[in-house]
């Protein structure tokens, strides 16, 4: 492939398996017990949470109490007088003048996205965030100016109990200066209206602009049959996670240490660095396990997260102690992602057999890209699409990553599909085959693209839809809508929908092989835990490359090596990070195998190896023996094989390391990277028509994971998906009141998480079609679940009510006031 | 503040049982026995998610009953037996393999309050169908979603146990 053509890019970003194995015996093997299980289940699973330092001292910052304000003066006597306090940073000190978060540089945006933000989204650039964009997260740290309630500013104590720098906190007396407010996307864009953050933008509230267009919908919408209008609204939700934001530095000499509760834990170094003038390997970074992430913190739009470790180290070098400051519940929903309040006008046009012609898009989001066509655009073959899409800042806390950015985009997919299907009163399964695709073209153009690039040819959608159906017994169960009321004086409601597999296929990762003399194998590299089993999984893939027992593998990820992989894994990552185990490991069998035929030479002495008479190829290891392929039964254990390596001197260093990199596609879309394989959801409701309650009795996933090394993890996603994804759709919404901007429900009292009796069944199929772009044609089904449900749950309900709900969440109210309205147009329901 | 340190601030001589340990402990009036437990004694398991008696992760077994840490104060423990978390390894409880074999747990971090809700259930009732485990443990937060798995852990945790003592 011609190289300027790739840009910046040194590997073909069609990089994938071409020859998959069919027989794995540690590779997608069920029953295989999660590594990090007992640990975790018995309470010895360390998080930064529980990090605790000799001489210690806790750190907390001032919430803004107010949406918009600036801080016009402050007194910090009386928190200094209090006893045990031992330093006070103020939004004033000259150390903070120089520092800015993001936004303020082009040259670095995100460490694991690229060295020049506006670079990587290649032939799109038009989808590159724009400065305004970047600066939402926060201005400079602990700024003097607030840009949403609870927003992190003015003033970080640091005392020697909690207790006391919550106290200290109290006691500091500022005068603000409260600022005009805007907290409605729609509200933010009428003239006049308040200025969310001048400092930002001090013309207008828009943060970024942006017009796609393929084909002409203008002409689509002549050639329908039929074209529609309809409104749909997502309101804000929260990431809600599970471990309170922490972070521990210590400041020693010229180095520092850092323990982060961070998902790109390396980019808050590397920010790290870059803020306080150290060099990197004057760093050390430790991760313990994550309370969950979600994208929530330390994503490119959080930069006030990383901003924590700022003020933490600043405080460690001030007092000579270790710093560890903390977010309590209510910080934590302030503070961490969520996702946007999205508005959305759809006109779509159709033919009566279900082929869409033209989609157009106009949305409004406050705080983040969630333009509404991506999905279109990667997945169907509609020719004529259009989209105009407004960023628009308001005074509420920043917005990016939420399990994951796509879910408008998912949410927008669903909707459109389904309206079509309902117009007709055709099966939405069909409608959904009818416009299966890739960027305006035909499954006949991805069937080619698939055989001339080495991937097996299968219908992934199609497969998906027939083990969907049965597993919900769709023919049987789906029915017009608002037209089977069950004994029990529910209604009853079957859906679908279904997008493509997950984006990120594509990123950078490294990671070491090391054995020790005794055989056993540790991989080397540093990663966030999100949940997503990185730790079973790797081993798994070393284990089964080299011929180890499953036990002779580990991977403990939490120290910096010098190695860095994705995170989160699992969910898309391990499309990248599996290549560089799984390359590492094959290298690592080869020079074990070298081992074992290459006699070793001392000067005047020679010591055979373990096969003298044979070449690596004549060898093979299974269960960490090593043995004659022509005859298994000369055989010798890999343990002896690196012993004799290294001539079983005293205090033997480890004699087999290997390290491979990775670098596949770019992040960001690059045109002719079509995406493969296909996911179909079904979900069946009953709904009460007096009270507008809604039951889910059922989802049913079928994910394509392409391979799934891990089964029992990609169930994991699955059902998990299921939950916050209806959770998502019912229930989840951040409330702020009109006035103040104050946020009302920054708890989990208030804020509601799905819990177990919230979904009756999940059923999770997996298919392995080997499409995807990982190792061993696996790709990531993590994010997709939780983002695609909520449209599938919409889809049921207004098959059971005969009306759509298209304003998300869909909490009782606004179904018993759509179940009105089915009733008025009907005449009742019978 | 000075003056209350002169007068220790209400602080209380308690004696409480811990994982079968006796502790004789001074304590701030303010303090809740999941800070007691976490951040005092070092018993991390015990996780603070909600600190305000919404997800159980913070649930400990006070003299037979599975409580919410967050919301007991320490200086009322006069007395009482607790377990924690970590007791279940020492004693070999077969609940924390069933949770690492049934993959019942993601981040892990909600994982703790889940196995000691279950813990408390299979001491009173070691034989548990799909709907007990589920009134048990309907009141505890996984924002990872978990919650299925947890069924499968409990109910092989509850069959070891049962063989136990045949
Ligand atoms: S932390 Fe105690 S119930 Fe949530
Ligand atoms: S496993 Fe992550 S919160 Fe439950």
């Amino acid at each position: 492939m011609d190289k300027q053509k790739l840009g910046i890019m040194e590997i073909e970003p069609l990089v994938r398996d071409r020859y998959i194995q069919d027989e794995f015996s540690i590779i997608g093997k069920r029953g295989i017990a999660r590594m990090c299980g007992k640990e975790k289940a018995g309470g010895r699973a360390e998080y930064t949470r529980d990090v605790k330092l000799p001489g210690m001292l806790y750190c907390r910052i001032m919430p803004s109490p107010y949406a918009h304000a600036r801080i016009k003066s402050m007194s910090t006597e009386r928190a200094e007088a209090l006893p045990g306090v031992r330093a006070v940073l103020r939004y004033d000190d000259p150390e903070l003048a120089d520092k800015p978060l993001f936004g303020l540089e082009t040259k670095f945006n995100a460490g694991h996205l690229a060295s020049d933000g506006q670079a990587f989204y290649h032939g799109k650039e038009e989808l590159a965030v724009t400065q305004e964009q970047w600066k939402q997260g926060a201005g400079r740290v602990l700024d003097g100016v607030a840009w949403w309630e609870g927003h992190p500013v003015g003033v970080a104590v640091a005392a020697d109990t909690p207790e006391l720098a919550e106290e200290a906190l109290s006691l500091i007396d500022i005068e603000w200066e409260e600022l005009p407010l805007v907290l409605n996307p729609m509200e933010a864009l009428k003239p006049g209206a308040p200025l969310a953050a001048a400092e930002i933008n001090n013309r207008n509230n828009i943060i970024r602009k942006l017009k796609i267009e393929h084909g002409d919908v203008e002409k689509g919408f002549k050639e329908a049959d039929k074209v529609i209008k309809f409104d749909a609204r997502r309101r804000p939700y929260s990431v809600a996670d599970a471990e309170p934001m922490s972070d521990v530095i210590l400041w020693r000499g010229d180095n520092v240490e850092i323990w982060a509760h961070q998902q790109q834990a390396y980019d808050g170094k590397i920010i790290f660095g870059m803020k306080m003038g150290i060099p990197l390997n004057r760093i050390k970074l430790h991760v313990p396990y994550q309370g969950s992430q979600f994208g929530g913190g330390g994503n490119p739009m959080m930069h006030h997260t990383h901003g924590v470790h700022i003020i933490s180290g600043i405080l460690s070098k001030r007092t000579g102690r270790p710093v560890k400051t903390f977010y309590n519940r209510r910080d934590n929903f302030y503070n961490l992602s969520q996702d946007a309040d999205c508005h959305t006008t759809f006109k779509v046009g159709f033919r009566n057999d279900g082929t869409i012609t033209a989609v157009k898009i106009d949305n409004i989001c406050a705080k983040m890209g969630q333009y509404g066509i991506d999905h279109f655009e990667e997945n169907t073959r509609i020719p004529n699409l259009a989209l105009n899409y407004l960023e628009t800042n308001i005074n509420v806390a920043p917005a990016y990553w939420f399990r994951c950015e796509q879910n408008h985009n998912a949410l927008c997919l669903s909707i459109v599909f389904d309206h079509v299907a309902a117009e007709l009163g055709m099966d939405p399964t069909l409608v959904a085959l009818k416009n299966d695709g890739t960027e305006g073209r035909d499954m006949e153009y991805l069937s080619k693209f698939k055989k001339e690039h080495g991937f097996p040819d299968r219908d992934s959608l199609k497969e998906a839809i027939e083990l969907g159906k049965k597993a919900i017994d769709w023919d049987k169960k789906w029915h017009l809508p608002g037209t089977k009321l069950l004994p029990n004086g529910k209604l009853h409601g079957i859906g679908f929908t279904w997008t493509h597999e997950w984006d990120d296929t594509r990123g950078v990762a490294c990671a070491g092989v090391l054995m020790h003399c005794d055989g056993t194998v540790d991989i080397l590299s540093q990663k966030s835990d999100d949940g997503l089993n990185a730790m079973t999984t790797h081993c798994q893939i070393v284990a089964e490359e080299m011929g180890l027992k499953l036990e002779d593998v580990n991977f403990r990820f939490f120290e910096e090596v010098g190695f860095q992989m994705m995170t989160p894994d699992g969910s898309c990552n391990l499309a990248v990070d599996a290549y560089v185990t799984r390359n590492a490991a094959r290298e690592a069998k080869q020079k074990l195998l070298e081992y074992a035929t290459t006699p070793i030479k001392l000067i005047d002495i020679t010591y055979p190896p373990a096969f003298p008479d044979n070449y690596p190829d004549d060898l093979d290891v299974k269960d960490s023996v090593v043995y004659l392929k022509a005859d298994p039964c000369i055989n010798v254990p890999v343990a002896e094989i690196v012993k004799r390596a290294t001539l079983n001197q005293g205090g033997t260093r480890a004699p087999l390391f290997t390290w491979n990199w990775h670098r596949q596609g770019r992040y960001g879309t690059e045109k002719g990277r079509h995406r493969l394989t296909r996911q179909a959801y079904f979900a069946e409701v009953e709904v009460d028509p007096g009270t507008g309650g809604v039951e889910i009795k059922k989802i049913v996933n079928i994910n394509d994971v392409g391979k799934a090394i891990s089964p029992e993890t990609c169930e994991g996603q699955q059902y998990g998906g299921d939950y916050m994804g209806a959770g998502r759709a019912m229930a989840e919404e951040m409330i702020y009141d009109p006035k103040t901007g104050v946020k009302l429900n920054a708890n989990f009292i208030d804020y509601k998480v799905f819990t177990m009796r919230d979904v009756d069944t999940t059923v999770n199929l997996l298919l392995e079609t080997g499409m995807g772009y990982g190792p061993y044609g696996l790709n990531g089904i993590g994010e997709d679940i939780a983002t695609v449900v909520p449209g599938v749950i919409g889809a049921a309900i207004y098959n059971a009510i005969g009306e759509w709900v298209d304003d998300h969440p869909m909490t009782p109210d606004k179904v018993l006031k759509a179940i009105s309205k089915a009733n008025v147009k009907r005449g009742g329901l019978k | 503040m000075i003056q209350k340190q002169q007068d220790d601030g209400g602080n209380k001589k308690v004696t409480m049982k811990i994982n079968n340990q006796e502790y004789n402990l001074v304590i701030e009036p303010h303090w809740t026995l999941r800070e007691l437990i976490h951040d005092k004694l070092g018993l991390t398991g015990t996780k603070e998610m909600c600190d305000k008696g919404a997800c159980g992760s913070c649930t400990v077994i006070m003299d037979g009953r599975p409580i919410l840490s967050c919301m007991a104060l320490a200086i009322e423990c006069e007395g009482r037996e607790i377990e924690t978390v970590e007791n279940l390894e020492v004693v070999g409880h077969p609940l924390v393999d069933a949770y690492a074999n049934n993959h019942a747990m993601q981040c892990g971090y909600c994982t703790p309050g889940f196995v000691m809700t279950a813990k408390a259930l299979l001491d009173k009732n070691p034989n548990p169908d799909e709907e007990d485990i589920k009134d048990a443990l309907e009141g505890n937060i996984c924002r990872c979603g978990t919650y299925p798995a947890h069924i499968g852990a409990v109910l092989e945790a509850g069959r070891k146990l049962e063989g136990g003592k045949k």
